[in-house]
């Protein structure tokens, strides 16, 4: 099992050795994000701006204008709450070259509380025009999306959960910007999440095929892009689908779902796991916020099952 | 690389009075505009554009030049008629500002306009990019210098003071802040609203060496401009006192002004007084 921010952390060590306009911006965040091993090899790439995220998001911008290729790593409701309008007027208005890393999303900080709580960040960045959004789920799609986002020229999001895991995906895993990844074929319903839930979804999966149940399984790590027609064809076959996000259910993944089963005539039934409009989660442990929204295997699969009946 | 005209201040002079007459124009023509700002920064701009920036009108994107940011946004019309007295737009695309996709749009666009380097409209935001101009040039041991010009009014927001903190915590000697201190924001005096002063001992206390000049005046500011370049390990910051609507009577250090437009006679009157 490998903490995914590792990943992350192992993967920009890999890029900095060839590109010294690789930096890493943080806001007193250089815990969170585990970049220890980055500082030790590279202490005159990473900068650390205190906690003042606006300034932090500003001055990667800035950067990135001055020629460097600026990561910024912080908390994520902090990176989209407090400074919204720099993400949106320095990094995606003004095309920046800047990769924005939103560290410990959605429950991840559980017990603390919903000023911790980040459940609006897919939303909010998918609502900026040009952002691309990532969420990956297990240590080589860390890996791939983070070297992807390197590559790429213009602002990029990616979501990283604190989360270990092993790897999901077989050996030859090739992430594909936009592409929706399907893990298991089935016939009877479809499961679709993104980011470290797609661990509950495996489980789910596993249980309801012990039951008799055929599932279609599938993880979507990019957002935007999103190629809408391989996410349709994916669909297709099934009667009804499960959307599961540690996530506002407005703007990020089951909205994407349920716009595209109008929008493409799908005809299938959707139900969306998340949390619902009108409250904030509680402060309790990550575990117990997920079974309360059936966000944990158990409720995936319970919901599953009724929807089935 | 050194700037393309190195004009001396009484030259500076003549074309702040062109620019100021093109602002006139435009706005009257476009039917809108931020009139006051625009003839408050005229003088730092023309300073700028015909005497200290270090650029190449034939390369504009040349990696070595200075960068020059105007974060308050909305003096956009100024910036206009600045750059096309230096030749980096043409003056007739004066006549398209605020039009259907025009290139000129109320707030300044990279994507759009040459020699525009960030897209800026919102307050608060200049100075934190400019700081990281600033420290992405330190990091690549690159010359280019980075000039900011921020309005009074603007200060008040609390981007502008994280990002102060952090231009002289990693000793950003080469970046220029320039306030525009005209005195006056939106809806009236910034004292009134939201007292700044003493701006020059906050400014201090936030570790930048400050100097205070006459905003409307090219010499003080060009010499004020040259004596920021001598390495202090010390942000700049140039309290450019100026006066909003400067050069048009009935304009001068009226709130009213921040985004009226001369109109039927007032037209005339401001061009006259500008002759």
């Amino acid at each position: 099992m490998t903490e995914i921010r590792d990943s992350f952390v192992e993967t920009i060590i890999e890029l900095r050795k060839t590109d010294d306009k690789l930096v890493v911006l943080v806001s007193d965040s250089s815990s969170t994000c585990r970049i220890k091993p980055f500082m030790e090899a590279y202490p005159e790439s990473v900068v650390n701006v205190g906690i003042a995220e606006q300034n932090l998001v500003g001055m990667a911008a800035g950067m990135s204008l001055g020629g460097m290729i600026p990561f910024t790593a912080n908390a994520a409701p902090f990176l989209m709450g407090r400074s919204n309008e720099q993400v949106k007027t320095d990094i995606c208005y003004s095309n920046t070259n800047v990769k924005l890393v939103g560290l410990n999303p959605g429950f991840a900080y559980g017990s603390l509380g919903p000023t911790h709580h980040c459940l609006d960040d897919l939303s909010t960045a998918l609502s900026f025009g040009n952002i691309e959004v990532y969420a990956p789920c297990d240590p080589e799609e860390v890996a791939q999306v983070t070297s992807y986002a390197y590559k790429k020229e213009g602002p990029v999001y990616i979501r990283l959960d604190s989360f270990k895991a092993d790897n999901i995906h077989p050996s030859d895993y090739k992430f594909t910007p936009g592409e929706p990844v399907v893990l298991s074929e089935g016939k009877d319903i479809a499961i679709v999440s993104t980011g470290t839930i797609v661990h509950e979804t495996i489980k789910a999966a596993e249980n309801l095929e012990a039951k008799g149940v055929s599932v279609k399984l599938i993880n979507l790590p990019s957002l935007r892009p999103l190629n809408r027609d391989a996410l349709a064809s994916a669909l297709s076959g099934v009667s009804a689908a499960v959307s599961a996000e540690e996530h506002t259910l407005y703007g990020g993944l089951g909205s994407i779902l349920s716009d595209l089963i109008v929008e493409k005539g799908l005809g299938l039934k959707l139900k969306k796991l998340g949390v619902p409009e009108g409250e904030f989660a509680p402060a309790s442990p990550r575990g117990d916020i997920r079974k309360g929204y059936n966000l944990d295997s158990e409720g995936i699969m319970d919901t599953c099952l009724k929807m089935l009946k | 690389m050194k700037n393309p005209f190195c004009l001396k201040p009484l030259d500076i002079s003549e074309k702040s009075k062109s620019i100021r007459q093109s602002i006139i124009h435009m706005n009257s023509f476009a039917g809108a505009g931020h009139t006051g700002a625009d003839l408050s920064e005229t003088d730092i701009l023309a300073s700028l554009y015909f005497n200290f920036l270090r650029y190449d009108l034939n390369d504009l994107k040349n990696p070595e030049r200075d960068r020059f940011i105007l974060s308050k946004g909305h003096g956009a019309g100024g910036y206009y008629c600045a750059l096309a007295e230096a030749g980096i737009i043409d003056k007739s695309l004066l006549e398209t500002y605020l039009q259907k996709d025009s290139t000129l749009p109320g707030h300044p666009v990279r994507q759009k306009t040459p020699a525009v380097e960030f897209n800026t409209g919102a307050l608060g935001h200049g100075l934190p990019v400019s700081a990281g101009l600033a420290l992405a040039a330190k990091k690549q041991n690159r010359d280019y210098r980075t000039i900011v010009l921020l309005g009074d009014g603007e200060l008040e927001e609390g981007s502008n003071w994280e990002a102060s903190m952090s231009a002289a915590h990693f000793k950003l000697d080469n970046l220029i802040v320039i306030v525009d201190r005209n005195g006056l924001q939106l809806a009236d005096r910034t004292e009134k609203i939201m007292a700044l002063e003493p701006l020059d001992k906050k400014f201090e206390a936030f570790g930048y060496s400050v100097r205070k000049v006459d905003g409307n005046d090219p010499q003080q500011i060009i010499d004020c401009l040259e004596s920021c370049t001598a390495s202090e390990g010390k942000p700049h910051l140039i309290l450019a006192e100026t006066t909003k609507g400067k050069g048009v009577s009935f304009i001068e250090d009226q709130p009213s002004w921040h985004h009226r437009i001369p109109v039927g006679d007032e037209i005339q009157k401001a061009i006259e007084e500008l002759e």
